[in-house]
């Protein structure tokens, strides 16, 4: 059995992985305990706000790789463990049966070789549906460079598999993590998603199930020089040619000193517009380059919606009564569900912006893009909408306000004049 | 103004709706602390087959989907379910359709958001829900839920955990969901209960309270966040919060 201090330094590596969703797949529980629930369910919040869905845990934290950004890098100093697969079974079932997970993030650093480290991954999910008679959500991380037979072995017992990309360039991977290549990472993501959906297509395999959940990968944000930009439009590639479903972004932390490295953590806030732009990507028909252009940032004071909205103000205001959903998802403060509301409800009775308000639609940015039964509420001049909105976002730097910080406000308390 | 009281049951409520759609301006409530208006009537209402069964009817042929909606509804833990229930009835019976998707009308607001509530909350007691073992093995599951949702967990875990006897007891409402492995029944209990601990429960507890304790990334806290996602008030059955 596991003990507490093994259990800490392997939770401890593992826990810098962002991944935690649960959804996808539809297991079933074939006569053993577990399944899977489509829309995945979490199952505790932390501290830091991020949701417990998996166990998530590495078999080993021993590396042989020295990837510069890593705490448990070849040459840091830090406590070393391992857990037999056995052992990590145990745990999982024993947290499972009590409800306090949902199943089974399994990594592991690269011990010995990539191939013995793969296959010791797999081994573990084997065991775990085999002898276990596991039917939960089992989530592998895939090592780069292992052998392919393993990893299409690994397809047939996991729900979801991932490889992290890690570093949105190749110059900076080969830089911050010389033994991985973008090849080793990639290649093996373009063989299961090709394996994937040649299940899929061949109707005699219809009941054969490999990698219901599909695949996702991660980017460390703010440790190499790329821009948003150039993030974004990998992520589109990799939805696209990989038919991914998640692109994780971390924020960088800075856990190892390292001259290659900066020594200062990335705001959460970057992370933040980066995955509202993700979300724009998937599910609001947004282009990366419409979001952002290569070379370029997203702007931190407003949403990426918002600045997209701002930057082509002649498409607005549009009649909330008539446009398009398309149109609907494009305006700012609008999500998804707003949209699909408003297309159904104006079935019935034509919506004004009482309407919306009592649908829970937040107008806040929303009145200055639409109109409802031809009425606008918003601000005429582009100037005024721009501050009036970033003024309403919340600052990402925390800072104590001086009273006179800006100069509108120190001027007025000279003059008293509001 | 007539003042239908019921007692809570779903057949009961149908009952008094039978009368109360087209009673204008009456009141339909199960609630025993009631603040009654000058000249009204108390109408003690008792479930009646025959009327229950007319209403279930006519609401089946108009709008099938919303029998369900409405049983939904009333196992909210709110005075006004009852009155919620019947606008939504009374839009149905003059439209003569569904109408779930009027989404701007205001009957049709008040409904979908009692209705969430109650979905939201079973939803999250699937991941909230902490099964102690017991001795000989036996998954014993205290919770206190906001409304009545025993039954909205029992598929989920039924599924999930088939052939395992389990026992899931809402003891805000003394009532238990007890599952031996085979046949599954939900009965009436006290508030609390106390069962013998299984030999390596403790062992668990104090791993799981460990693992909660690492993955948390403490240098970016977010309490808010947290206690957003998982309320407060939850927080008594669950281990990684004592």
């Amino acid at each position: 059995m596991i003990d507490a201090e093994r259990l800490k330094i392997l939770t401890e590596s593992a826990k810098y992985d962002v991944s935690c969703s649960s959804s996808g797949s539809r297991r079933k529980n074939e006569g053993g305990i577990g399944n899977a629930s489509f829309g995945g369910i979490c199952h505790s919040f932390t501290p830091d706000g991020r949701c417990i869905s998996l166990l998530k845990i590495l078999l080993s934290n021993r590396c042989a790789y020295n990837c510069l950004y890593c705490p448990n890098r070849a040459e840091a100093d830090v406590p070393r463990a391992s857990a037999t697969p056995d052992e990590i079974c145990e745990l999982t079932m024993a947290f499972y049966k009590r409800n306090y997970i949902e199943g089974l993030f399994l990594s592991s650093a690269v011990e010995g070789s990539p191939d013995a480290t793969m296959a010791k991954l797999v081994d573990t999910a084997v065991r775990l549906r085999k002898v276990y008679n596991f039917h939960g959500y089992i989530h592998l991380k895939g090592i780069p460079q292992a052998d392919k037979a393993l990893i299409s072995r690994a397809g047939l017992y996991a729900d979801r598999m991932s490889f992290n990309v890690e570093l949105p360039a190749e110059r900076s991977l080969r830089l911050l993590a010389p033994q991985k290549s973008r090849e080793g990472i990639l290649s093996p993501m373009k063989q299961l998603a090709l394996e994937k959906a040649a299940v899929k297509e061949d109707t005699a395999k219809a009941r054969k199930r490999f990698l219901p959940a599909g695949q996702t990968t991660q980017l460390i944000v703010g440790a190499s020089p790329e821009t948003d930009g150039q993030i974004l439009k990998l992520s589109e590639a990799l939805y696209r040619r990989f038919s991914l479903k998640r692109v994780y972004f971390s924020a960088y932390i800075p856990v190892v000193h390292h001259a290659l490295l900066p020594d200062t953590c990335t705001g959460l806030l970057r992370e933040h517009r980066l995955y509202q732009a993700d979300w724009l990507l998937r599910f609001y028909g947004f282009t990366a380059e419409e979001i952002a252009p290569e070379g370029e940032n997203l702007p931190e004071e407003y949403d990426p919606k918002c600045a997209w909205a701002l930057r082509h103000m002649q498409f607005f205001p549009i009649e909330i009564n008539k446009a398009p959903l398309e149109a609907l998802l494009r305006v700012p403060g609008i999500g998804t569900l707003g949209a699909y509301k408003i297309v159904k409800a104006r079935k019935f009775a034509r919506l004004g912006f009482g309407d919306l308000a009592k649908m829970r639609i937040v107008l806040k940015r929303a009145k200055h893009f639409i109109t409802c039964g031809g009425k606008f509420y918003g601000s005429e001049n582009v100037t005024s909408v721009k501050n009036l909105l970033m003024l309403e976002e919340r600052s990402g730097r925390y800072e104590q306000l001086s009273m006179f910080s800006t100069p509108e406000t120190s001027l007025s308390a000279l003059t008293g004049q509001l | 103004m007539n003042v239908y009281l019921t007692d809570g049951s779903e057949d009961c409520f149908y009952t008094a709706v039978f009368s109360a759609c087209t009673d204008r301006d009456c009141v339909v409530t199960s609630a025993r602390s009631l603040q009654l208006a000058l000249g009204s009537t108390v109408l003690v209402v008792r479930a009646d087959e025959e009327k229950c069964g007319r209403v279930k009817k006519k609401l089946q042929q108009y709008a099938p989907r919303s029998l369900a909606d409405i049983s939904l509804i009333l196992r909210r833990d709110s005075p006004g379910k009852e009155q919620t229930a019947l606008e939504y009835i009374r839009l149905i019976v003059q439209k003569k359709a569904p109408v779930g998707d009027m989404l701007s009308h205001p009957a049709v607001i008040a409904a979908r958001e009692e209705k969430k509530k109650v979905t939201l909350e079973a939803h999250r007691f699937t991941g909230f829900l902490r099964f102690i073992e017991g001795e000989g093995g036996i998954l014993y599951a205290p919770f206190a839920p906001d409304n009545d949702i025993l039954e909205l967990l029992l598929p989920h875990f039924l599924a999930r955990f088939r052939g395992m006897p389990f026992i899931i007891h809402d003891t805000a409402r003394g009532r238990a969901a007890l599952y031996n492995g085979k046949e599954c029944v939900v009965a009436e209990t006290e508030k609390k209960v106390e069962i013998p601990l299984a030999e390596r429960e403790a062992h668990f507890r104090a791993l799981w309270k460990d693992y909660y304790e690492a993955v948390n990334i403490a240098a970016r806290p977010h309490e808010r966040q947290m206690k957003g996602y998982m309320p407060v008030r939850y927080w008594k059955f669950m281990p990684e919060k004592q």
